[in-house]
């Protein structure tokens, strides 16, 4: 009995720290996860869902990153390809590889990420702007993110991932 | 408020129902005019739309029918007959009616300036009037009569038996203003119910309607009170609706609605048959599958039968286009002084609403043309001994899923020379292009944009917008046109247009390892031809297909897919069609036709070249839906720069000698690999290794691989299974997969043959056994 009572107070004292972190300084909730060698991490709430890699379709006349489009429950979305989006040489499609769905501009959209690292919660005093250094023209990252152990995520700027004029040119 | 703009919608609703019909009825008057059955019926419309509309206090509107009731009741009455002369005032009057109603239905009040109904009034009232003045006089003194009996009239008195004695026409209008804001009034201080009618009580509204107008008509005075006319005018709305049929409105959008539900279900039947076709294979002779195959087909046939019933509910009968065609006809033959009889036939044949939209203004556009440039005036027809009276023949009939229209006149036909003639002074073909034309070729470049073959350029047609909008227009609908001539006789114009547009049925081609599907509306015939069939004119690819001559493009080419499947001896051809326009499309395999529901591929990948949407198969895959409309302009580009010859050529590899072949042996045995490795060697192959199932798929991807040894107990991935993967892709079809393996009994071959092996080796084996094998594979 002891112990249930034990992971009752442990569970209740999880429950309650994170508002009192939340009341002392604004804390963001994001998905990290690894694309090449590097670890990126999108708002938890920019993300629909996270599935097992789908066969997918190719579709003529779009850049190489557009990988084609794909199944999902009777919805046809399509499939981006981060690794070749962020010019890391391609990988093969492992058991840790993953699509995550994301809201973009209203549409379903899913990228293939090479695995998923843990849902982070970061104050936003650890969040820093993009360094001048990176080649961010496109605004593609939102913010650099240092924590515990050198970890450093670098935080996507979901909106501005894929652009439909870059897509499909509006004439040929 | 709200529920006098329910009245309104329904009222023009109704009210363009009505005239669409009374524009074809008063065509036939002119030519039964004694029909007195028509002649009621049409009075029936206008005293109704003038009733409807001074409730809703169009006063403009109301004043035009009453006059135009005027002249039709006299002619109902046997006091006037109907003259073209008349007829072209009571068209004019019906146009202006529809005018202020469209003014209406925009704006919401008949005031419409634009629009001047004096003229026509006079008109009107000149043919009331003009023709019999005693009858005139006799009528305004009878009216004078009744108003000074008014206070007398007893209300309940008048019956239907007695409204004929009583004269409406006399009315001025602004008498029969006064009446009806008073009405209006009146009833709009009562909310309206609905009530259940039956026969009866539809009678007894017309009654009530007829009673009220005399009574009002009579007594403008008396007071409110006393009419009975609440009531009655909310029947007399109510009358309307009912009278029509047994029919609800339902909003277009419900039906699309409906239609993606169905959509839905359609894809998990395709599914469900698909999967259930897996389990036969695998439990053949098993007596559930009995059960099985009868729920599959059930549900099959209830989703195919659901389809068609929410299919039908969208589709109207084309005669809602074909209506206006006598009174277009009739017009212009006036206009131009010919003699034209416009002969409709299936009217009856349905199509989807959406299409039912978008065809009306091309068909306008061809019989203007068959009236003005088909048919000669009467005095050339009497010249070359035809009836003075052309014909023009509008048809339409089902066939398979498309529907046909066919626009027909027995006039002059064209001429293929002076048509490429005319093209080539036009500069829209080359002299050179015009000898390899034949003539159904010729007739097509009308609809070639900036061709006109109207020497002069008349009220009717030639107006610049010509052929080529038509073609635009069925283009946009997936539609094909045919056309056929013979000078002399007369042109043919045939029309095919799919019957819906949101769940169709597609051909199944694959371009490489890449699966599309091709409506089947386009898909004018399929053929099979070897690469001699090919000719080369002026740099580009053509095929000669009995008497035509059509581009060829490799589908490939058009959609960049990179060639990785070696040519074969066959070429499959699909024959698209699009409006007027044919191109042979080269494709690597036809998987067959297959009935297929157009999702979008969202905001992102919308508009793509060539591509109208996905459709998701039975195995849940995603396939791609060509738009054949962009896809006939890429083709048009690639015909231009790529021979398609050079083109099937990119992907064969020369391979002579053993060393240009690769082998690989698939084994978890370090052993047995080394068995099979020392045997192949000595035929001077290249050979590459695999442990396993998992590694040998990479590899073979990797690799350009012409043979394969495979074990079939492996970790990780199993022969079988390697095999069935393997056989997944396109471009492996032929590869050799031969078994390696101890696993010697019956249902272990027949597996192998299952998943694709081709050969089947049991160990132990000799070396030259091993190596008669695989030479004989790689055909050495």
């Amino acid at each position: 009995m002891g112990s249930l009572n034990d992971l009752i107070k442990q569970q209740q004292k999880m429950l309650n720290k994170p508002e009192e972190e939340e009341k002392t300084e604004e804390v963001e909730q994001l998905v990290g996860f690894i694309i090449g060698e590097e670890e990126f991490a999108v708002p938890i709430l920019s993300i629909q869902e996270i599935i097992k890699p789908i066969e997918w379709t190719r579709v003529p006349f779009v850049p190489e990153y557009v990988l084609g489009v794909f199944n999902l429950r009777g919805t046809v979305l399509p499939l981006i390809d981060l690794r070749k989006k962020f010019n890391a040489p391609s990988a093969e499609i492992d058991e840790n590889t993953r699509f995550i769905v994301m809201k973009i501009q209203n549409e379903n959209v899913a990228f293939v990420i090479d695995r998923l690292t843990s849902a982070i919660r970061i104050p936003k005093k650890y969040i820093a702007p993009p360094p001048e250094t990176y080649n961010n023209e496109e605004e593609l990252i939102s913010g650099v993110g240092r924590l515990e152990e050198n970890r450093i995520i670098t935080i996507l700027n979901v909106d501005n991932l894929i652009k439909k004029e870059e897509i499909v040119p509006s004439k040929n | 408020m709200d529920e006098m703009q329910e009245l309104l919608e329904d009222f023009l609703i109704e009210a363009f129902e009505m005239i669409e019909e009374m524009d074809q009825d008063l065509v036939e008057l002119e030519n039964n005019p004694d029909d007195l059955e028509l002649l009621n019926k049409i009075f029936r419309v206008a005293h109704t739309i003038k009733g409807s509309g001074s409730f809703l206090n169009f006063d403009k509107l109301t004043r035009l029918t009453h006059h135009m009731e005027a002249v039709l009741d006299r002619a109902r009455k046997g006091e006037l007959k109907i003259t073209p002369e008349i007829m072209d005032v009571i068209l004019e009057s019906v146009d202006a009616m529809k005018a202020i109603l469209e003014y209406i239905r925009d704006n919401g009040s008949d005031e419409a300036p634009e629009i001047d109904i004096e003229p026509i009034v006079e008109k009107l009232d000149a043919i009331t009037k003009g023709k019999s003045v005693s009858q005139t006089e006799n009528k305004s003194e009878s009216s004078k009569k009744d108003n000074e009996k008014v206070g007398n009239i007893n209300l309940d008195e008048i019956t239907l038996d007695n409204i004929d004695e009583m004269d409406l026409d006399s009315l001025s209008p602004e008498e029969l203003d006064k009446i009806l804001d008073k009405l209006v009034e009146d009833v709009n201080s009562t909310p309206k119910e609905e009530t259940q009618e039956t026969e009866e009580n539809k009678l007894e509204n017309k009654e009530d309607i007829s009673k009220q107008e005399n009574e009002v008509s009579k007594v403008p005075q008396k007071s409110a009170s006393k009419i009975p006319s609440k009531q009655a005018q909310k029947n007399a709305l109510k009358k309307h609706i009912t009278t029509t049929e047994q029919t609800i409105r339902v909003d277009v959008k419900r039906l699309d609605e409906l239609m993606n539900l169905i959509g839905e279900l359609v894809l998990a039947k395709n599914r469900l048959i698909k999967i259930y076709n897996d389990v036969e294979e695998r439990y053949e002779g098993e007596k559930f599958l009995d059960e099985l195959n009868q729920v599959v087909s059930s549900i099959s046939i209830v989703t195919t039968d659901l389809q068609i019933a929410v299919m039908k509910t969208r589709m109207l009968p084309i005669g809602k286009v074909f209506n206006k065609f006598p009174r277009l006809v009739r017009d212009l033959s006036r206009e131009l002084g010919k003699k034209v009889k416009l002969i409709i036939e299936g009217e009856e044949t349905e199509l989807d609403k959406s299409i039912i939209e978008e065809i009306g203004d091309p068909l306008v556009h061809m019989i203007r043309n068959s009236v003005d440039h088909g048919i000669e005036s009467p005095e050339e027809r009497i010249k070359k001994g035809k009836p003075e009276t052309g014909t023009v023949w509008l048809r339409a009939y089902n066939e398979g899923n498309m529907i046909v229209i066919e626009i027909k006149d027995d006039g002059k036909g064209m001429d293929p020379e002076k048509l490429k003639e005319i093209a080539i002074k036009k500069g829209i073909i080359t002299p050179t292009e015009a000898e390899n034309m034949n003539d159904k070729e010729a007739f097509m470049l009308i609809f070639k944009p900036g061709f006109s073959t109207a020497e002069k350029v008349t009220n009717v047609s030639g107006r610049g917008v010509g052929m080529d909008v038509v073609k635009t227009n069925i283009e946009k609908l997936n539609g094909i046109i045919e056309v056929d001539s013979i000078p002399g006789k007369g042109t043919t114009f045939k029309l095919k247009i799919p019957l819906t547009l949101a769940i169709i049925q597609a051909l199944l081609v694959a371009s490489q390892e890449d699966l599309f599907a091709v409506p089947l509306s386009n898909v004018i015939e399929t053929v099979r031809i070897v690469e001699e069939d090919i000719y080369t004119v002026e740099g580009k690819s053509v095929l000669k297909l009995r008497d035509e001559v059509l581009p060829l493009v490799n589908m490939a080419d058009i959609f960049e897919i990179e060639k990785i499947l070696e040519p074969e001896k066959y070429l499959y051809v699909v024959i698209l069609g699009l409006g007027a326009s044919k191109v042979g499309l080269i494709v690597d395999r036809f998987i067959g036709q297959e009935e297929i529901v157009i999702k979008s591929l969202g905001e992102f990948l919308k508009g793509i070249p060539g591509i109208a949407g996905a459709t998701i198969r039975g195995d849940g895959r995603v396939t791609l839906i060509v738009d054949v409309g962009t896809l006939m302009k890429l083709a048009k580009k690639t015909h231009n720069k790529k021979i398609v010859t050079d083109s099937l050529n990119e992907s064969k590899k020369k391979k002579e000698k053993p060393s240009d072949y690769t082998v690989m042996i698939v084994d978890d045995s370090a052993m047995d690999r080394k068995i099979m490795h020392q045997a192949i060697d000595e035929l001077g192959v290249n050979i590459i290794e695999a442990k396993d199932g998992l590694e040998a798929l990479n590899l073979l991807k990797q690799n350009d691989i012409d043979a394969m040894l495979i074990d079939i107990e492996m970790p990780r991935m199993d022969g079988y299974t390697l095999a069935q993967e393997i056989r997944k892709y396109n471009k492996y079809r032929k590869l050799p997969l031969i078994a390696v393996t101890s696993r010697a009994t019956k249902s272990d071959r027949v597996r192998g043959v299952e998943v694709g092996m081709n050969e089947y080796i049991t160990k132990p084996y000799t070396k030259e056994y091993l190596q008669n094998v695989v030479r004989r594979n790689l055909k050495l």
